[in-house]
């Protein structure tokens, strides 16, 4: 699943800027990262460079955004002195994996509207729950959205982005982007090995004055290699020739087993 | 040492899970039963996404299962012909079973009906074995003779058409009887993601009389061919068994079930009942337990999107 430009971004690279505009430019040390059976986790890295003549303050902001995975989530509710589930809402829109790094905190760079927009930062994400979403007319307004999950809606987005954090698979960082000279940037994204495998998308951003005046957009694979690559590909595609082989491996070990003990 | 599974897509620590197979393996060959209703939670506190968990564990209990009832075959503890009645049974209810738990979890409440399950099954059963099994070990403790053994044959037991000769376990039944529960068991292990030897040890001692020797060998067989055809199902439909996983369990698996196959004949029987009672017992209540304490996180992140 390819990542999809998140809305508010330019999908295409900026035309050559004129000279006195500031310009982003940057680039990741490795856009390939191999799963192996000894994956733990990786650290991407990326360094960039800011091109202002002027020199005026900047403030830059990298988000990595997983592919999207439709998110299931259900709560527990009391009923009849049991904790039973309630029926689950699904939330579309939410990248599998996302990290949101800046020089400072996100706040102080930009206005909510605009990191909003651009969905920067774990509470500006732009996640919905279309099935529970109908419109209405209220007030005279046409067209306003409203959601089943009534005054509930933010506990919901809430949780998933709570539970998303604790997974290790989204989270905020103030601090993780430095500048390491002048007009030159680092930032390490770590990314664990429950990181789902597909194509990440890092939109770098450059802000001056809160208002966002360069972007980049770099793409970043996370594939699964070698055995564990076959593996995954013979489960998928022939899934019951799969299943019989496993199968029979666990029998055959199994009876190995006997035999082997037997002798002894 | 870390591995990672590609199914399951995490890694995990390889010779803990190797020792979490031979742990599970060696109740599974001392008691007769899968293990999995120890296996499927524990590997989900490790980490494991819960399909992924059940779905490589009937992998695991197959293999297990096989290497522990070779050791029972030669003893000539197996009654094949009882096994193949009850399995045939299994087969239509772990079919059943499968497509129930489709619509399950189409309505979002198939973690209710797995708690409820594990606390209403485990429950009962390990309570009803503690019972008996106690009553036996304190009464020869006693020195008092065994209760009476009740010959009055039950009717449904035995006036049921369809009878059957089972010459090793010294039965001549019908085979309604073990064909039902064969098909109960089966819906069970699909539900749960167990193989069901909880629920079949007891029945057969309580239910189809059959002698204690038997038993063990022959819930063993029908663990076999119920839980090799959830797995292939699992893997067929919802791609989720992951063989290094289940590899790994095994490794573990098959040498500890040998060593519990060989523990159980240094045991009394009813001894060996009252600790496996115990452990259902302490298991069911412990799945049971999240339905009545208040959740610190009341959110779940459920996998899929059904």
């Amino acid at each position: 699943m390819a990542a999809l430009p998140p809305p508010g971004l330019p999908a295409a690279p900026q035309p050559v800027a004129e000279a006195s505009q500031p310009v982003i430019s940057a680039a990741l040390t490795n856009a390939k990262v191999l799963v192996k059976s000894d994956f733990r986790g990786a650290r991407i890295v990326l360094y960039g460079a800011v091109f202002d003549p002027a020199a005026r303050p900047s403030d830059v902001v990298v988000l990595v955004r997983g592919p999207e995975q439709p998110i299931r989530i259900t709560r527990k509710q009391k009923a009849l002195g049991l904790w039973l589930n309630s029926r689950p809402v699904v939330f579309r829109g939410a990248p599998g994996f996302y990290r949101a790094a800046s020089n400072r905190p996100l706040d102080d760079i930009a206005h909510f509207g605009e990191l909003r927009r651009l969905g920067a930062g774990l509470d500006h994400l732009g996640i919905n729950a279309p099935a529970e979403e109908r419109t209405e007319t209220r007030y005279g307004v046409r067209d306003v959205v409203v959601s089943s999950l009534g005054a509930d809606y933010y506990q919901w987005r809430n949780a998933v982005v709570r539970l998303k954090e604790k997974a290790r698979l989204y989270d905020e960082d103030d601090h993780g982007v430095s500048f390491v000279d002048r007009g030159l940037f680092r930032a390490e994204i770590a990314l664990p090995a429950q990181a789902p495998t597909g194509v990440y998308r890092a939109d770098i951003l450059l802000f001056q004055q809160g208002r966002l005046v360069s972007a980049r957009a770099r793409t970043l694979t996370v594939e699964k290699v070698g055995l564990e690559r076959a593996l995954y590909l013979w489960a998928h595609e022939r899934p019951w020739s799969y299943g019989l082989a496993s199968m029979a491996f666990a029998l055959a070990a199994g009876w190995a087993a006997s035999a082997a003990f037997r002798r002894d | 040492m870390d591995i990672y599974l590609p199914i399951a897509e995490v890694a995990v620590n390889a010779p803990l899970i190797v020792a979490l197979g031979a742990l599970v393996g060696f109740i599974s060959g001392l008691f007769g039963i899968g293990g999995g209703f120890l296996m499927t939670p524990l590997l989900v506190v490790f980490g494991i996404p819960a399909p992924v968990a059940v779905a490589s564990m009937a992998n695991h209990v197959a293999g297990s299962s096989m290497s522990s009832v070779i050791a029972y075959g030669r003893r000539r503890a197996v009654d094949f012909r009882m096994g193949g009645v009850l399995a045939a049974g299994g087969v239509v209810g772990a079919v059943a079973g499968v497509e129930l738990f489709r619509l399950l979890r189409l309505l979002g409440q198939a973690d209710l009906v797995v708690s409820l399950s594990y606390l209403l099954f485990l429950s009962v059963i390990g309570g009803l074995m503690l019972t008996e099994s106690v009553g036996a070990i304190l009464r020869r403790r006693r020195g008092q003779p065994p209760p009476p053994r009740r010959d009055r044959r039950p009717v449904w037991l035995y006036g049921l058409p369809l009878k059957m000769r089972f010459p090793r376990s010294r039965l001549y039944i019908s085979v309604i009887p073990p064909l039902v529960l064969g098909a109960f068991v089966g819906v069970l292990s699909a539900i749960m993601g167990v193989g069901g030897g909880f629920v079949l040890v007891p029945a057969m001692v309580y239910i189809l009389r059959m002698p204690a020797g038997m038993v063990v060998g022959t819930s063993l067989m029908q663990i076999i061919i119920t839980t090799a055809l959830t797995g292939v199902l699992q893997a067929g439909r919802n791609q989720t068994v992951d063989i290094v996983l289940a590899s790994l369990l095994l490794v573990g698996g098959v040498v500890g079930a040998q060593l519990g196959a060989r523990a159980s004949s240094r045991f009394r029987a009813e001894e060996l009942r009252a600790i496996l009672a115990f452990i259902v017992l302490l298991v069911g209540l412990r799945m049971g337990l999240g339905l009545f304490l208040t959740p610190d996180e009341p959110f779940i992140l459920m996998s899929g999107t059904g």
